[in-house]
C-alpha cells in the first residue's frame, strides 16, 4: 500500500444492473445481486498497488444497488493539461506515454484489462507523473456484465469491441456472452491516446457518437492500416509526418485492426522509442508482507540524503503514512461518504412514490414503473476533503508518528498490566468502552502506528504485540495481529500454494452446501468471490489434515472470520485457521469426535455448577443439558452464533486466552440470560437458543475473564486437550497468566489425570488437583507457585477445605485449615445440612472456593453434589482424595477442638 | 465464441538417463497462480522437485501465449462477422448508440421534471417548513367543501329514491286498473335512467370540483413557494395562507371522535447471526378505517387528525406506507369493498395523483404487455415439463391459457395479480395494493404456495425495493368475518400468514440494508376479543421478540 504523499481521495458512484425478479441460479438459490458480486471482485484491486496506478481504497454499497468507490485521486488530468498547453513536444509525449505504458503493463501482468483508458482517466500528480485511474471498472464489473452501461468512451473503442456490440448477459450464468477484452484492447486505446497527445486535441471531437463509431468501422472495413487512413487527412498528416520514425512505428503497431497482429503491451514496453525512459525508470518499492521467505533486506535501499532531509524538515508527517491508514482515519474523523455525495448532489434520487410500478403479476414481473435518472453513469469524481482529519490530528506531536519501542525489556520481567509509550498518554481513553475507543481518531491513530511498527518487527516483537493486544486491537490491523497472536510464521504462501485445492474431492459437495449458509448477511462473504475463496481455504484445511481430521459442519463458520479479515490473502486465512484449530479445538474434527465433545460438555456443566449452582439446578431440573445447545458454540468457537462484528471482539480476547477460556465464555453467556432461563421451561429454553438472542459482547468478554480468573486451573482439565508441545513452549513469553494451557505445564503426581467419562458425567462439580489446592490454599507458603496465578492483594487463601471423612479419619490427619463435616451425618432426611458449628463456619465462607476432601470413594463427590443442590457456589472436589497428600508431608493433625 | 479453451501443455525434461515428457490439458485462462498450478502438476504426476522452477517458467510462457491467442482469435472472429456482413452495421451502431444514450449521463438527455414532480418537490419543501400547518388546514378546508357537495348529492339521491319508490308503489297497486305491465316496465326504465342521469350529474360536478380545487391549490402552493424563496420574511406568505385557511368551520355534529381500536405492538428480531429489528402490529379494524379521515373536534372546531400530518410529510420521502386490499378480478369500483374505497377517495381532492378511475385506466394499459410476459412464462414452463417428465397437470394448464386467449382474456386479471394506486388524501396510507383473489381463499386448506400468498411475497419485495416501510396486510386474508371462520380456521390462517411473512422478511432482508420495517396485521372488525388475544399470543412463539429490558427493583 503506497504512502499518501500529495494524493487526495476521490469518490465516484455507479449503479449495478439489477436483476429481473426472482431469478435463481444453478444451485436453486436466488441469484446474488450484481452489487454484491462487484463488491467481492473489487477486493483484489485494493492489493494491486503500483506507482502508476491510482490506488483503490474502499467500496461500499448503498440502497438500490448503488456502489460507492473510493480511490486515490489527483486534481489534474491529462485532458486538462492538454487543453491548457495545446501541444506536447515529442519528448513529453514519449515520457507520458511510457508512464501510461508502465501502468498498463502492470495491470496486464495481473490479468486486469483497463478498457477504460482515456485522457480523462489519466491523472497527473503534483510532479506531473502519470496515475491511471478507473482501471478496475472493467474487471470489477465482471467484464461489464454486472452493469448496464458500456465501459469506455466511443472514441477509444477498439475495433473488436465495436464489432461484438454492447455487452449482452447470459440469463443463466449472468456472464457476458461476447468475447472478453484482452490486454490488446488497451493497446489500441493507447495508440489513440498517443494520437490525441500528438494532435493536441481529442479525436473527432466535433463528431457525434454515431460518426465516431462510423470512423472506427471504416478502419475495420478498409484493408489499409488505420495509420495510413489517418494520414490521408491533411491536418493530421502534417503532424504525423513530423514525428520520428519510431514514434510512427509505435502508433502504427498499436492501431492494427486485427488483434492477433497488434503488438502486445509487454513488447511495446521494449520498443526502441522508450529506450531512454526505460533506463530512467525506477522499480517500484516492495510492500511489507508478513510471513514471507523472501529476504526483506534483499533490495534494501536506505533513504537518500535528500529524502531524509525532506522527511525530517517536513511538517506533514501524515503524508508519510499509507493511504489505507489515512483513509481509515479520515472516516473516523467524521468522514461520511454518503453525506459527501449528498452535498455534491450526486445522490439525488427521485422520490420512490413517483417510481412505483402500477401492476404486478403472480410471476413477479411488474409494469408501469419509471426509471430513476440517477441510475445512469456519471463520471464525476468527488474529492474528499482531508481538512477535517488534519484538523483533528493537528496537535499530535511529530514524535508520535515514530514511537519508540525499545524500553520494554524492563517490563517483561514485571508482570503488571502493559503500558507502552503511546498508550501511556492515552490511559484515560483506554478505560473507555471498546466501541468508543474504536471510533476515537486520536486513540486509533496512536494504536495503529504502534502496531504498525510492532508488526514490521514480528516475530521479534511478538511479546510486545501480545501485551498490546491485551489492551485492544484496532480493526485496521486486526488481520495481522491475530496472525501474530496465533504464532503464524514461515512461508505461509508457499505452504498454501503447495496444496492442491482444485481437484474435486468427496467433501466438496458438503462444503458447497454449507458455504451459502455461512454468515451471508455479511456483504463481502456473500459474494461469489468469497464463496470461491471459502471453498479453497476449507479444502486446503481438509486436505492438509487428511487422515487425521474430517470436515464437520461448523468448520465453515470458523473459517469465516479469518477469511473476512484476510480477504486478499487466502494463504494467511488458511494459516490462521490451521493454527487456531489445534489450539482451541484439538481433536474436535476427528471422524468420531463424540468422546471429545462429551468431555468438553461435561466440563462445561461442571463450570456452570461451580459458578452458578442455582442456574445449574434449574437447567438440570428441566433437562436442558448443554448437549442441546452448546455444541455449535464450542465447535465453532461461537463463530456460528454471533454476527461478524461480535466475533471479532470476542476472539480478540479468546486468542489471548488458553483453551479453557471458551468454556468460561459459555458460562458468561448463560449468566447474561440468567433471568430468562430461570423463568423458562424446557420448550422456551430450546426456542431461546434456536437462534441466539442479542448478547452484550463486551460485557460477555469481561464476565468470562472474571469467571476464568476465579476458576482453579485444574477445574477445566480435559484429557483431550492438546498435549504439551515439545517445541516453542519455552520460547513463548509467559506474559499472561491465562494464556498458558494447563496441559502445557509439567506434570507431577499431584496433577490432574484423565477421568472416565461416566464418572465425569456423574459428578456435578469440577475436580481440583492437589497442586492447585496447595497453591491456592498457600499450603506450602506463598513462594510455591508453578502456575503464575493472579494473587489477591490481601493474600488471604481463597480456599476453604471441607473434610467429609468420618471423624476418626479426620482426627488422624487432615489438611491445614480444614473443617470436618462427615458425609454420613451431614444431611438431615429432608436433605438439609444438619446445623452445627462446622456448618455455620461453612456458611460464613460461602464466597470462597469450597474444596471437598474425601477418601478415594464417591462420598466426596456426593457431598459436593448435595452442596450444589443446596445452592452453594464454587464447590469442587479434590482429585484422588486425601491420599494424594501422603507423600507431601502436608497432612497435619487438627487441633483437638474446633 | 468461447471464453475458455482447453489446450495441451507439453513439457519435456531430462534426468540423468531418461527424457520425460509431460502432457496435460489445461483450461485457459487459468484462474490460479502459476506456482499453485505447478504444485498441482508436481503432486499429480509425481515430478521431481528440481524441475519446479523451470516448469513454472515454461508454464507461464505457455499460458500467457495461449491466453493471448484465445483473446486474439475471439477478437478477430468478431471483426470478421462485421467485415463479411453477417452482422448488420446499422444494427450494431444502433445498439451502441442506444446504450450510450440511455446509460451515460454524458450523452443522455438531461432529465426534466414533469409538472407533477415539480409540484411534488415544492410541496415537499413547503410541508417541511413553517407553512406546514397552514397547508394542512387549507387542504382540510377544501376537503370540507367536497364533503358538503357529497352530502348534498347523497341527500338528493335519497330524495329521488324516495320519490321513485312512491311512484312505483303507486303504480304497482294500480296495475291492471290504470297501468299495464308494460307501463310498469317503462316506468322502471324511466326511473333507472333518471337515477343514472342524476348520478352522472353529481359525478361530473364532483369531478369538476376536484379539478378546480386541484388547480387552485397547486397554483397556491407554487406561489407560496416563490414567495418563500424570494424574500426571507416568512410572515407574508404564511399570512396569505393563514388568511386563506382561516376560520375552520364549526362542528356540525357534536363530537367526531375516532373509534378506539384493539391493537398490540411487538418489536422483533430477524436473522440468525446478524439481527435486524422490525415492528409488528396486530390491529383489529376495518381496513377502510386506515384510509378514512376522521376529523377531530376540538373546542367546537373541526381540525384534521394528526395522522394526516405524518402522511403528508412522508409522501415524497423514503418512508412510505402501504396497504394490501383484497379485490375481485374486475378492474373497476362498482361493488363491495372497491366501491366503498372509491367513495372514500372521492371524499376529498387528491392534489397529487390522478383520480382513481384514471389510475385504473393506466393499469389497464399495462395489461396487454403483462399478458405477453405471462404467455412467455407459460410457454417456458410448458417446455420445461416437456423436456422433463411431462406432467399432465402442467400441460392442461397451458391448454387452458389457449382458451383464455380466445375469450379475449388478454385484459383479464388473474388470481395473485395486483395493481397499485397512489393516494395523497387518505389517512394512513400512500400506496394501496389491490390484490386479486377469489372465493377459494375462504377454504381452510390454503398453503404457502397459494397465489395470494405468493403475491404477498411480491408485494413485500416491492416494499423493500421502493422504500415502503410500513405495510398493512389483512392477516386472515379477508376483510369481513364470515360463518366458516371458526376459531381453528382463524388460528390456522393466522399461523400460516405469520410464518410466511416471516420467511419473506428474512428473504428480502438478505441483501438489503439493515433498515427496520413495520408490518401491520389487520384482522376484521367483529373478531372476538378472546380470538384477538389468542392470535397475539401466537406472535412471540413465531417471531423472536427483542430482549426485554428487565428493570430490577434493587
Amino acid at each position: 500500500m503506497p504512502v499518501l504523499g500529495t494524493a487526495q481521495f476521490g469518490v465516484r458512484t455507479f449503479y449495478a444492473a439489477s436483476h429481473p425478479h426472482d431469478k435463481c441460479g444453478a444451485n436453486g438459490l436466488p441469484v446474488t445481486p450484481n452489487s454484491v458480486k462487484i463488491l467481492g471482485r473489487f477486493q483484489c484491486l485494493t492489493s494491486l498497488s503500483h506507482h502508476r496506478l491510482c490506488q483503490y481504497l474502499d467500496i461500499s454499497k448503498t440502497k438500490h444497488e448503488c456502489m460507492i468507490i473510493v480511490s486515490e485521486h489527483h486534481p489534474q488530468c491529462l485532458k486538462e493539461k492538454l487543453k491548457s498547453e495545446g501541444t506536447f513536444s515529442e519528448e513529453q509525449i514519449v515520457h507520458t506515454g511510457f508512464q501510461i505504458l508502465e501502468g498498463l503493463v502492470h495491470l496486464h501482468d495481473n490479468n486486469v484489462t483497463h478498457r477504460n483508458l482515456g485522457l480523462e482517466n489519466v491523472l497527473l500528480d503534483q510532479e506531473g507523473n502519470v496515475k491511471l485511474s478507473e482501471h478496475g471498472l472493467y474487471y470489477m464489473t465482471d467484464y461489464g456484465a454486472d452493469v448496464s452501461f458500456p465501459i469506455g468512451l466511443p472514441r477509444y473503442m477498439p475495433p473488436e469491441v465495436l464489432c461484438s456490440g454492447p455487452v449482452r448477459v447470459d440469463d443463466d450464468s449472468g456472464k457476458c456472452i461476447q468475447p472478453l477484452s484482452g490486454p490488446k484492447a488497451d493497446v489500441w486505446t493507447f495508440g489513440i491516446l498517443l494520437l490525441e497527445l500528438i494532435l493536441g486535441q481529442e479525436m473527432w471531437s466535433d463528431l457525434g457518437i454515431n460518426e465516431k463509431l462510423q470512423k472506427i468501422l471504416q478502419f475495420v472495413k478498409s484493408d489499409m492500416s488505420p495509420f495510413d487512413i489517418l494520414c490521408q487527412n491533411n491536418a493530421t498528416a502534417q503532424k504525423l509526418q513530423a514525428l520520428s520514425l519510431e514514434m510512427r512505428d509505435v502508433i502504427r503497431q498499436c492501431l492494427i485492426v486485427s488483434s492477433s497482429k497488434r503488438v502486445k503491451s509487454g513488447d511495446l514496453y521494449q520498443h526502441p522509442l522508450f529506450k531512454a525512459e526505460r533506463a530512467k525508470a525506477v522499480p517500484p518499492k516492495k510492500d511489507f508482507t508478513m510471513c514471507t521467505t523472501e529476504l526483506r533486506c534483499e533490495n534494501l535501499e536506505l533513504p537518500t540524503y535528500e529524502e531524509t532531509i525532506a522527511n525530517e524538515f517536513s511538517d506533514d508527517h501524515l503524508s508519510q503514512r499509507n493511504m489505507q491508514e489515512v483513509y481509515y482515519l479520515w472516516r473516523l474523523a467524521g468522514g461520511d461518504l454518503e453525506s459527501v455525495l449528498k452535498k455534491a448532489g450526486m445522490s439525488k434520487t427521485r422520490p420512490p412514490v413517483n417510481l412505483l410500478p402500477c401492476f404486478g403479476i403472480l410471476d413477479g414481473d411488474v409494469f408501469g414503473q419509471d426509471r430513476d435518472y440517477a441510475e445512469l453513469l456519471d463520471n464525476t469524481v468527488i474529492k474528499l476533503n482531508q481538512e477535517q482529519l488534519r484538523h483533528r490530528l493537528r496537535d499530535i506531536p511529530p514524535r508520535a508518528y515514530y514511537p519508540r519501542l525499545e524500553d520494554e525489556a524492563k517490563q517483561l520481567d514485571g508482570q503488571q498490566l502493559p503500558t507502552s509509550p503511546s498508550c501511556g498518554e492515552l490511559t484515560t481513553s483506554a478505560t473507555l468502552p471498546l466501541i468508543i475507543r474504536e471510533r476515537d481518531v486520536e486513540y486509533q491513530f496512536h494504536r495503529i502506528i504502534l502496531y504498525d511498527r510492532l508488526l514490521i518487527a514480528y516475530p521479534f516483537k511478538r511479546a510486545h504485540i501480545w501485551r498490546e493486544a491485551r489492551v485492544d486491537i484496532p480493526p485496521l490491523v486486526r488481520a495481522n495481529v491475530w496472525a501474530a497472536l496465533l504464532e503464524v510464521e514461515g512461508d505461509v504462501q508457499g505452504a498454501y500454494d503447495a496444496i492442491d485445492k482444485e481437484t474435486p474431492t468427496a467433501t466438496d459437495r458438503q462444503i458447497e452446501v454449507d458455504i451459502p449458509r455461512c454468515h451471508q448477511y455479511h456483504e463481502l462473504l456473500s459474494s461469489p468471490t468469497a464463496h470461491g475463496k471459502f471453498k479453497r481455504v476449507l479444502k486446503a484445511w481438509v486436505l492438509s489434515n487428511f487422515g487425521h481430521y474430517v470436515y464437520w459442519q461448523g468448520l465453515d463458520s470458523l473459517c469465516a472470520p479469518f477469511l473476512a479479515l484476510n480477504f486478499n490473502n487466502e494463504a494467511m486465512a488458511f494459516a490462521c485457521l490451521s493454527a487456531f484449530i489445534p489450539k482451541y479445538l484439538h481433536k474436535f474434527f476427528l471422524k468420531d469426535n463424540s468422546p471429545v465433545i462429551q468431555e468438553y460438555l461435561a466440563v462445561f456443566s461442571h463450570l456452570i455448577a461451580f459458578h452458578d449452582p442455582e442456574l445449574s439446578n434449574h437447567l438440570d431440573g428441566i433437562g436442558f443439558i448443554p448437549d442441546l445447545y452448546a455444541i455449535p458454540w464450542f465447535l465453532t468457537m461461537y463463530a456460528h452464533v454471533f454476527p461478524m462484528h461480535k466475533i471479532m471482539h470476542l476472539w480478540d480476547t479468546l486468542l489471548l486466552g488458553n483453551s479453557s477460556l471458551p468454556l468460561c465464555i459459555g458460562v458468561a453467556i448463560l449468566q447474561q440470560l440468567r433471568d430468562r432461563l430461570l423463568s423458562f421451561g424446557f420448550n422456551e429454553c430450546i426456542l431461546l437458543f434456536s437462534d441466539m438472542p442479542e448478547i452484550d459482547i463486551e460485557r460477555c468478554v469481561h464476565d468470562s475473564i472474571k469467571i476464568f480468573c476465579s476458576t482453579p486451573k485444574s477445574a477445566t482439565y480435559r484429557q483431550h486437550a492438546r498435549a504439551a508441545k515439545s517445541r516453542n513452549v519455552e520460547e513463548r513469553p509467559n506474559v499472561s497468566y491465562y494464556s498458558r494451557d494447563y496441559n502445557e505445564m509439567p506434570r507431577t503426581e499431584l496433577s490432574m489425570e484423565p477421568i472416565p467419562m461416566d464418572e465425569l458425567k456423574g459428578e456435578k462439580c469440577p475436580r481440583i488437583s492437589a497442586e492447585d489446592l496447595i497453591e491456592l490454599g498457600e499450603l506450602a507458603g506463598a513462594g510455591f507457585s508453578r502456575s503464575p496465578t493472579k494473587k489477591r492483594q490481601g493474600s488471604k487463601p481463597m480456599i476453604f477445605i471441607v473434610d467429609v471423612r468420618s471423624q476418626e479419619d479426620y482426627r488422624r490427619g487432615t489438611i491445614q485449615g480444614s473443617i470436618n463435616i462427615p458425609f454420613q451425618t451431614a444431611f438431615s432426611p429432608e436433605g438439609e445440612l444438619v446445623p452445627g458449628p462446622a456448618v455455620s463456619t461453612l456458611n460464613q465462607k460461602r464466597s470462597q472456593v469450597i474444596v471437598v476432601l474425601g477418601n478415594r470413594g464417591r462420598s466426596a463427590s456426593n457431598f459436593a453434589n448435595e452442596l450444589v443442590r443446596l445452592g452453594y457456589s464454587r464447590v469442587c472436589v479434590l482429585h484422588k482424595g486425601i491420599d494424594v497428600f501422603r507423600t507431601t508431608g502436608l497432612i497435619i493433625v487438627p487441633p483437638a477442638d474446633i | 465464441m468461447p471464453h475458455t479453451v482447453e489446450k495441451d501443455f507439453i513439457y519435456i525434461f531430462e534426468t540423468k538417463t531418461t527424457q520425460s515428457k509431460l502432457r496435460v490439458p489445461i483450461t485457459l485462462p487459468i484462474n490460479i497462480s502459476f506456482r499453485e498450478f505447478v504444485a498441482r502438476l508436481i503432486r499429480a504426476h509425481n515430478l521431481p522437485c528440481f524441475i519446479e522452477e523451470d516448469l513454472e517458467k515454461k508454464l507461464a510462457e505457455f499460458v500467457n501465449k495461449e491466453t493471448c491467442t484465445l483473446h486474439d482469435e475471439n477478437a478477430d472472429e468478431a471483426i470478421l462477422t462485421v467485415k463479411n456482413g453477417s452482422i448488420s452495421e446499422k444494427d450494431l451502431l444502433q445498439n451502441w448508440l442506444s446504450v450510450y444514450n440511455n446509460e451515460l449521463k454524458l450523452y443522455a438527455k438531461p432529465y426534466e421534471l414533469s409538472k407533477d414532480e415539480k409540484f411534488g418537490e415544492v410541496y415537499h419543501t413547503l410541508i417541511h417548513s413553517p407553512a406546514l400547518e397552514t397547508l394542512l388546514n387549507l387542504e382540510h378546508e377544501y376537503s370540507l367543501g367536497v364533503e358538503q357537495v357529497i352530502r348534498k348529492r347523497d341527500q338528493d339521491l335519497r330524495h329521488l329514491l324516495e320519490k321513485q319508490r312512491h311512484e312505483m308503489d303507486d303504480a304497482v297497486q294500480n296495475v291492471g286498473v290504470v297501468y299495464k305491465d308494460n307501463d310498469i316496465n317503462k316506468l322502471a326504465q324511466k326511473q333507472f335512467e333518471t337515477t343514472q342521469m342524476i348520478e352522472d350529474k353529481w359525478r361530473s360536478e364532483l369531478g369538476i370540483l376536484h379539478e378546480q380545487q386541484k388547480a387552485e391549490y397547486r397554483e397556491w402552493v407554487h406561489r407560496v413557494h416563490e414567495d418563500s424563496k424570494g424574500n426571507a420574511t416568512l410572515p407574508s406568505y404564511v399570512q396569505r395562507l393563514r388568511n386563506a385557511a382561516s376560520g375552520l368551520p364549526e362542528a356540525e355534529e357534536d363530537e367526531r371522535q375516532a373509534p378506539t381500536r384493539l391493537e398490540e405492538s411487538f418489536t422483533i428480531h430477524l436473522g440468525a447471526q446478524m439481527k435486524t429489528t422490525h415492528n409488528l402490529r396486530l390491529l383489529c379494524a376495518d381496513i377502510l378505517e386506515l384510509c378514512k379521515h376522521k376529523p377531530h373536534t376540538v373546542g367546537g372546531v373541526v381540525i384534521p387528525q394528526p395522522q394526516r400530518l405524518q402522511t403528508a410529510m412522508s409522501l415524497y420521502s423514503n418512508n412510505l406506507c402501504g396497504m394490501v386490499m383484497l379485490v375481485d378480478n374486475r378492474l373497476n369500483s362498482y361493488t363491495g369493498i372497491k366501491q366503498r374505497f372509491a367513495n372514500l377517495c372521492e371524499h376529498s381532492t387528491d392534489f397529487h395523483f390522478p383520480p382513481l378511475n384514471q389510475q385504473f385506466e393506466y393499469v389497464e394499459q399495462q395489461l396487454p404487455q403483462a399478458a405477453q410476459i405471462r404467455a412467455i412464462c407459460k410457454i417456458q414452463a410448458g417446455e420445461d415439463c416437456d423436456a422433463g417428465d411431462a406432467l399432465s397437470l402442467h400441460s392442461s394448464s397451458s391448454s387452458n391459457s389457449g382458451e383464455e386467449k380466445e375469450k379475449g382474456g388478454e385484459k383479464k386479471l388473474h388470481g395473485g395479480d395486483f395493481f397499485l394506486t397512489k393516494h395523497s388524501n387518505l389517512s394512513e396510507v400512500h400506496v394501496v395494493f389491490h390484490l386479486v383473489s377469489d372465493d377459494n381463499i375462504r377454504t381452510s386448506d390454503i398453503t404457502s404456495r397459494h397465489p395470494v400468498i405468493l403475491s404477498i411475497r411480491n408485494i413485500i419485495k416491492l416494499c423493500f425495493r421502493y422504500d415502503i416501510h410500513t405495510i398493512t396486510l389483512p392477516l386472515l386474508l379477508t376483510h369481513e368475518m364470515t360463518e366458516e371462520m371458526t376459531i381453528p380456521w382463524c388460528m390456522k390462517r393466522a399461523e400460516l400468514m405469520f410464518k410466511c411473512v416471516k420467511g419473506f422478511m428474512i428473504e428480502m432482508a438478505t441483501y438489503s440494508s439493515q433498515e427496520s420495517r413495520t408490518i401491520q396485521f389487520l384482522v376484521p372488525r367483529g373478531l372476538s376479543e378472546e380470538m384477538f388475544y389468542q392470535i397475539s399470543n401466537m406472535i412471540p412463539s413465531i417471531f423472536r421478540l427483542s430482549n426485554p429490558l428487565v428493570v430490577k427493583s434493587s
